[in-house]
């Protein structure tokens, strides 16, 4: 019998019965309730090696600063394996040079590759300290109350679609438009309640025209949206950036690379990684590019001007570089055969926000997605990114939809708010207020806006096996740093089991994570078995 | 300077349930006094503390926030309990509410912000300042998250906890001035009205830095007459240029040494000031008297092996001195933390007097 009662350090944390004996491979209930995974029957090791660091670092102060600067940090909630680091750091001093990081960002942050048909507004650079009077918007009682009438309004809007009574969503729909004009809808809940009240009563007064068409608009218009999106918030950019530190890193040392961009759009994604991998110690390698996009109308080959364009920068930095479009209306319509992956080539797969497109209609079987991850695995690429939004829009229940999509959109909206850059804030919201329509308005295969949060596609990506490449304090503070320059202070950057999840305040938004196929020697089959998501 | 006066109603925990004696070479005498579990949590965070803080006074706040482990609000009620976030739009500070979940399961994941907590009973609003010692933590630290769950589950009240400026980048008395505007903020809420006479019924409370925030804020209601019901201090973090004699007798032996927390003072105070400072020494040489002052009443509790306990000892004298109402709870075999993980005596004791403490006006 130790010092301590087993029975009382291994409790569960929800404070129900829990038994007096824990099973030793359990994770210790109460440490998880704190954020940190530690198994019990390793609670003893780990006390022991975190007096071992005690003492280490005690004995020589000045590795200890080195160990908060230089070394690169992972995965904080397995606490054993990160003390096992910081032990194996103060031991063994990193002899090899890191992996180069990402250039600084002034120099990266060009113009995008297409010609700027927007204007530049120089103050989004500004000092974040000073936010200009108008946009202190005072919110008064009354907004406040007419507000949360809104929301309420909303949601037994919803609530009663959910349940087939359209009359009187309809009558609903009527009664929130006759608030709104006495609301301020020019930020704040009231303009987001606008555009779900616009959403609903598409789905419910004009069903056939607009909820079958998952896409509106043309291709081109897409792309604007997404370009003034990218330009009025960090999205996309933390995005780009944390999947290129990722990638840079799993590079190193190959000769012959290949990134498969499943969304090509203007390719802002890869001036970037191109720049770096010119810069990169020991030169840089030959570099492939395949985008994947949708055709482009009239024998125009918008997949190739990109390329070229990509090519000209490549060429300018000596990279050598070749490019390939891949034309294709869907994701799933994709063969792995078009990519022409070659097995001396490592290959990167970038998935920014295409992944939830492939999950179909729920209970469906074959589900593309798990075809698309098939491949992906089969390419055994040296790592894939998956950024993706961090939010449940994809429930079965159209209320718990309605409901967490209008928490989701409301705190993106939020974010924006402070956007000084004029027209992009103006056109990102019609990007954002298009994914609001897909989720509230489409049913079956025109809902391709099927997001699901990042533990799920933790799950997911283990079952169709795959294992989690850990982003680390580096890409961490790449983002933090890509934060400082924008203009509102809200946006928070956290670390989550190895991913990165870029935020609003406290709300997670984005999601970005990295994986690799898991080895599978020992499973020539390809079973899986589902039950812990563990290949055999 | 120790205070060796206690109220009759200090409670002292002599007889813990850890067996003593024990072969294994690892033991530390320290660890006979924690269940292995918390050890390691506070450990760890010693550990990682240690990491941050620089010898310049600055302090690397990204990888500060990289090593922190964050959970999200939700509205979906968990264990009996949801949450959400409120920011402020001019200023951008946030507090996360902590709420008992409607019995009507069909509100769950909806939020009244219309009608009050009841018109009826009373309800206890408790507005949390986590710990830190004014540097690390956040509103949505798990281990704060967690710790406020239970404060709702336990006390049946609400909690509003503040995601107030840290040092060294926002010093005093920005803490302090985050703490009255959250405090405004709720007693000005419809939605946290409860009982008969349709107003909030706020406690004000917190752990080391957290315990100095709500004695300063409370302060500051009593001079604007902000009616507050009652202040919990949780091992408040207060001090002083002197050395106490627990400082110099438990420095360094359970977890937190001298050295670290005079960082933390050069970090918090304003540049060039000293411990004396009444932020930080209250009932010091610059301190203020509360004589007369309509000071609420206070539940200070104190860790026997937490060095700082002296001027937290001190700062119970220096209430009562000044004729202010506090029962001190003194929890002999305690270290700092001993309230994160529900595995000993000492939580289980803490939420009790919690609780009584916020519902004696029921």
């Amino acid at each position: 019998m130790g010092p301590y009662d087993s029975a009382i350090s291994a409790g569960s944390s929800s404070g129900s019965s829990s038994s007096s004996t824990s099973k030793p491979h359990e994770i210790d209930g109460l440490l998880a309730g704190a954020g940190y995974k530690v198994r019990s029957s390793d609670l003893r090791q780990v006390a022991q090696r975190l007096e071992r660091l005690e003492t280490v670092m005690v004995n020589s102060p000045s590795d200890v600063s080195q160990l908060a600067s230089d070394t690169v940090h992972y995965n904080p909630s397995d606490m054993a394996s990160w003390v096992d680091s910081l032990l194996s750091e103060l031991n063994n001093p990193h002899a090899l040079p890191l992996p180069s990081d990402l250039p600084d960002f002034p120099d990266l942050i060009a113009s995008p590759v297409l010609n700027q048909t927007t204007m530049q507004n120089d103050d989004a650079w500004a000092d974040p300290n000073i936010i200009p009077p108008h946009q202190l918007k005072v919110v008064t009682a009354m907004e406040e109350d007419s507000g949360i009438k809104l929301v309420h309004m909303l949601l037994t809007c919803a609530e009663s679609i959910q349940r087939g009574e359209l009359a009187l969503a309809g009558s609903l729909i009527e009664n929130m438009q006759a608030l709104l004009t006495r609301v301020n809808t020019v930020c704040g809940i009231g303009k987001v309640a606008g555009y779900f009240i616009d959403a609903l009563n598409r789905r419910v007064f004009a069903p056939r025209g607009f909820a079958n068409n998952s896409t509106y608009g043309s291709a081109y218009e897409n792309e604007v949206l997404y370009h003034h999106f990218y330009e009025a918030s960090p999205y996309l950019k933390f995005a780009h950036f944390t999947a290129n530190q990722a990638i840079l890193e799993a590079f190193d040392g190959h000769d012959c690379v290949h990134v498969i961009d499943f969304n090509l759009m203007h390719g802002l994604q890869w001036p970037p990684l191109i720049q770096a991998l010119a810069l990169r110690p020991g030169g840089p390698p030959l570099l492939r590019l395949t985008g994947i996009g949708p055709p482009s109308p009239d024998g125009h080959d918008s997949l190739r001007e990109i390329g070229l364009r990509l090519a000209e920068l490549a060429q300018s930095v000596n990279v050598r570089f070749a490019f390939r479009g891949v034309a294709a209306s869907r994701l799933e319509d994709v063969k792995p055969w078009m990519l022409e992956v070659s097995p001396k080539e490592a290959v990167a797969v970038n998935s920014i926000m295409q992944l939830h497109r492939l999950l179909g209609a729920n209970n469906t079987r074959n589900l593309p997605i798990e075809m698309v991850l098939g491949w992906i695995r089969n390419l055994n690429p040296k790592i894939m990114t998956v950024v993706e939004q961090e939010a449940d829009h994809n429930q079965v229940g159209f209320l718990d939809r309605f409901t967490e999509a209008l928490y989701y959109y409301s705190t993106m909206f939020d974010s924006l708010e402070a956007c000084a850059l004029q027209p992009s804030k103006a056109l990102a919201e019609i990007y954002i207020q298009r994914e609001i329509c897909n989720v509230v308005c489409c049913e079956g295969s025109a809902r391709v806006e099927r997001h699901e949060p990042l533990a799920k596609w933790r799950s997911r990506l283990v079952q169709a096996g795959f294992r989690p490449l850990h982003l680390g304090s580096n890409a961490f503070k790449q983002a933090s740093m890509l934060l400082t320059l924008f203009s509102s202070e809200g946006y928070c950057v956290e670390e989550n089991e190895g991913c990165l999840t870029l935020g609003w305040h406290s709300r997670p938004l984005i999601a970005a994570s990295a994986w690799q196929a898991a080895a599978d020697v020992s499973n020539p089959l390809g079973i899986v078995n589902h039950n812990n998501g563990q290949v055999l | 300077m120790k205070s060796t006066s206690m109220n009759p109603g200090t409670l002292s925990f002599r007889n813990l349930d850890f067996s003593a004696h024990s072969s294994d070479p690892f033991l530390v005498n320290y660890m006979r006094v924690v269940p292995l579990n918390t050890w390691v949590l506070i450990s760890n965070f010693k550990l990682a503390y240690n990491l941050l803080r620089r010898p310049d006074g600055t302090f690397n706040r990204e990888l500060a926030e990289f090593l922190e482990r964050k959970v999200a609000a939700n509205t979906n009620p968990v264990d009996g309990v949801f949450s959400f976030d409120h920011v402020d739009r001019a200023t951008g500070l946030l507090n996360r509410v902590y709420q008992p979940a409607p019995e009507n399961e069909a509100q769950w994941g909806i939020l009244n912000l219309e009608k009050p907590l009841s018109t009826t009973k009373i309800v206890p609003v408790i507005l949390f300042f986590h710990g830190g010692s004014f540097t690390h933590s956040s509103a949505n630290s798990a281990i704060y998250d967690t710790f406020c769950r239970r404060l709702v589950s336990n006390c049946k009240a609400v909690v509003v906890s503040v995601n107030y400026r840290r040092s060294p980048e926002h010093r005093y008395p920005c803490a302090y001035d985050d703490g009255w505007a959250a405090l405004k903020w709720v007693v000005t809420r419809t939605w946290l009205q409860s009982g008969k006479d349709s107003k909030v019924y706020v406690y004000l409370a917190g752990d080391s830095s957290g315990g100095n925030i709500a004695h300063h804020v409370a302060v500051r209601a009593a001079e604007a007459d902000v009616e507050v019901l009652g202040n919990i201090l949780l091992h408040p973090m207060f001090g002083g240029q002197e050395r106490t004699e627990s400082e110099r007798r438990l420095d360094g032996k359970y977890f937190v040494t001298i050295q670290d927390r005079d960082w933390y003072w050069r970090a918090y105070l304003p540049e060039g000031e000293d411990r004396d400072h009444p932020a930080c020494n209250i009932f010091g040489p610059r301190g203020k008297s509360l004589k007369g002052v309509n000071f609420p009443k206070s539940l200070v509790v104190v860790a026997g092996f937490d060095l700082v306990q002296d001027w937290q000892l001190a700062y119970v004298e220096g209430l009562e001195k000044s004729g202010r109402e506090v029962k001190l709870l003194y929890l002999e075999q305690a270290t700092i933390g001993f309230y994160f993980l529900p595995n000993n005596d000492h939580f289980h004791c803490l939420m009790k007097e919690i609780k009584e403490f916020v519902n004696s006006n029921c």
